[in-house]
This record gives structure tokens, sequence and C-alpha cells, in this order.
């Protein structure tokens, strides 16, 4: 009787284990908007004002050297297309959908940002090394989902451009 | 004494206001170096799609007789860079009617019959463009089936039209310009103008047109290449995006 009741309590504590296990690798938005109150943002004008505008998406550069990136993702498009980030430097990414829920991935990282309309989920990266990533969806989004795919550029410190303040870079064709 | 002291709350006042004035024209001025860049003042609220969904068709095709020149008496335009507005979603033609008014989208015809519309003008004839059926006996002069594109274009955009291309990122066309499925404000292009569909491609690629809110096509206009515009604008101006597959 009692070693079945161990058993149970095993198999219980195993299971609940499971849940933060699964979500080790996922910046999960949700439960940081749960956890560091609200910062809402409404997904239909991100267009209009604020934070999302389109020429405020891309690589900042702040006064002290930090690095953010602000993206939008939305049915079936990440935008910018092409991020240009610098290696070895802490990156602060922000980023919201326009429409559902998408997940940013890069292909090759452990990295995957759950994005949900109406908040913005925001991850540390760092990457050690230059090189080019794919970005890739990985919440089925709708019937272009498959497609969802951008690009990483991850460049040598001196080679990242010197941005001016207002200035925004990425290394989409324009 | 008492006339003294008011005088000097007087100099306190003003010195306060220039500090302020001084203080909000830095901020301006902070603030400048990055001004928005608004691509169109429409978002697809509540009250928007209420607004875009709420005309008269019959007051429409009234109003709309002034469109027939351009635009034809059947929705179908007789010339191939006119684009053809029969059957056409509301919120597209409504969308694009809204940025000639505001002049996120230019056109030397537009803006100006545009800016001539009330609000109400604008959803009245949205609404009757948008019930306007495809008739099947055409009794117009108009463009629209054009010549079919050569076996090498037809592979290309029926392939872009229904998969996209994965690698570059390039997602289906029919996945948001229908009839797999449409977003709010976007065109259906089945029975589009090809010469209509490569000049707004290719406007959007080299950004004289730039009122895609999140600048959607102006991403994809830029992944494409010339040959695929030019198939894309073919497909969709012979009319083999009504007959799904029937070009393989």
């Amino acid at each position: 009787m009692n070693w079945r009741k161990l058993r149970t309590f095993l198999l219980t504590v195993l299971v609940l284990c499971l849940i933060p296990a699964t979500r080790y690798y996922q910046i999960d938005a949700p439960l940081l908007h749960f956890l560091k109150g609200s910062r809402d943002v409404d997904p239909l004008s991100l267009h209009l004002a604020g934070e999302f505008v389109e020429n405020n998406l891309g690589t900042e550069q702040g006064a002290d050297g930090s690095v953010t990136v602000r993206m939008i993702a939305q049915q079936y498009l990440f935008v910018p297309h092409c991020i240009l980030v610098p290696a070895g430097v802490p990156v602060h990414l922000r980023i919201t959908s326009a429409d559902v829920v998408h997940a940013l991935a890069f292909n090759g990282t452990d990295y995957n940002v759950k994005v949900l309309p109406g908040t913005i989920s925001e991850a540390q990266l760092q990457f050690s090394s230059p090189g080019e990533f794919k970005t890739v969806c990985r919440e089925f989004c709708g019937a272009g989902h498959y497609a969802m795919r951008s690009e990483l550029k991850v460049v040598p410190r001196d080679q990242f451009p010197v941005l001016r303040s207002g200035e925004r870079g990425n290394c989409a064709a324009q | 004494m008492r006339r003294n002291s008011g005088r000097s709350s007087v100099w306190n006042f003003l010195r306060v206001t220039a500090v302020v004035f001084a203080a909000s024209s830095l901020l301006l001025v902070a603030s400048d170096n990055a001004p928005e860049r608004v691509p169109s003042y429409v978002s697809w609220s509540q009250e928007t799609l209420a607004a875009a969904s709420a005309g008269d068709a019959f007051r429409g095709m009234l109003l709309a007789k002034r469109c027939d020149h351009c635009h034809g008496s059947e929705g179908f335009s007789a010339t191939g860079s006119t684009p053809n507005l029969a059957d056409m979603d509301e919120l597209a033609i409504w969308k694009e009617l809204e940025d000639f008014r505001s002049h996120k989208r230019i056109s030397r015809a537009m803006e100006p019959i545009a800016e001539s519309l009330s609000s109400r003008d604008v959803a009245d004839v949205v609404a009757y463009y948008s019930k306007l059926p495809v008739y099947t006996d055409p009794q117009d002069n108009r463009n629209f089936p054009g010549s079919r594109p050569g076996p090498g274009h037809a592979a290309i955009a029926s392939h872009l039209v229904a998969f996209g291309d994965g690698e570059r990122g390039i997602p289906p066309c029919q996945s948001c310009h229908g009839p797999v499925a449409y977003r709010p404000g976007v065109p259906s292009l089945m029975t589009q103008n090809s010469e209509y569909v490569l000049s707004q491609l290719e406007a959007f690629a080299n950004r004289s047109r730039a009122n895609d809110i999140n600048m959607p096509m102006r991403t994809i206009s830029t992944l494409l290449t010339e040959d695929e515009r030019h198939a894309l604008a073919e497909y969709y101006g012979s009319g083999l995006g009504l007959q799904p597959g029937s070009s393989r």
C-alpha cells in the first residue's frame, strides 16, 4: 500500500518535471508576460505609431554599444527579412506579431521565441561566431506557414556597420 | 512691496517658461532623428471593418458612373494599366481609396478623385464594386483575359502561386490573395490585368508604392526576380488563376 503511494508520488513528480523540461529552451512569452507585468501593444496598429513603426525595425545600436533587434512576425513573413547582428555581443531581441501566434527560431541554434499578438516577446541572444542562419517559424500560422523563412547574418564585430542614432541595420535587399 | 513681489513672480514665470521651451525644443530635436514612417493610416480595427463594409451598393452604383470611363461599365477596364474592380474584395478597394485620400499611395489620376469623395461615398462605391459579378458574357471592350504565358512562365508562376519558395522565404501568393485564404485589405488577383499586376510589383520593388502595412509586398517583390514578376503578371492576367492547376 505504502509502496504504491510512493510510486504514484514519484510518477506525478516526473510528469510535473516534464513541463519545465519542455520549456527549457523556449522563451515563454505568456509566462514572462504574466511574471513581468503587461506590455501590451495593439497588433492592428503597429505601423501607425510606437516602437514597431517600419523605420524602427531592424538592428539598433545604442550609445553604450548595446544591440537591440526589433522585428514583426506576420502571416507569412518576418520583417525585416534579413537581420544583421555582430558576433560575440549580447543582442536584445524584441518581437511582436501583427496577426496570429508565431514562433521565431534560428535553425542550428537553441533559440526559439514564441511570438504572440498583443504582447512583446523579449529575448537575450548571443552568437559566438559569425555565420548565417535560417530563421524559421515553428508555430503553424496558416496556409503559407512553411514558407515563412528569413535570414540572420552574424558578422564579426569589426565588420558590423556603425549605425547612427535613428539608423537601423538590416541585410534585406533594398 | 506687493507690487515688487508681483513683478518677481512674473520674472519667475518667464524663467520657467524659457526653461520648459528650451527643454521641449531639445526633446523635439532628439526625437526628430527618427521620424516615424507610416505606410498607411488604415488599421483593421472593428470600427474600420464596420465602416468599410457599411456601404449602400445602389448609391454606389450611381456614384460609380464616373468610374466607368476608366474602370469599365462592368468593372473591367479597357486598358491594361488600369485595375479591374469587379468582384474585388470590399476592404481592398476601401483601403486603396483611403490611401489615395491621405496621399499614402501616389497616383496623379486617383488622388484628386478619391479626395473628392466623402467617406460615405467611398464605402458606397466599394460596396457596389464588390457586388459587381464577373459576367460570363462580357458586353464591354475589356482587356482582361490576356494572352496565355509560355510553358516556362506558366510553370514558374503556378509554382510561386501555389507553393511560393520556401528557400528564399517567399510565401505562396494564394495564401493571401486567394483563393486559398485572404487577409483583410488584400486584393484578389484572379481577374486582374497583367500590365497592372506587373506595374504594381515593380512599384513595390522600387518603393514608389509603399502603402503595404508592415511591408509584405515590398519585401516579396524585392525577393522576386524580373522574370518571375513577368511570369506572375502573365499568369494572373490570362485568367489562369481562375482555374487553379489547369496550367500544369
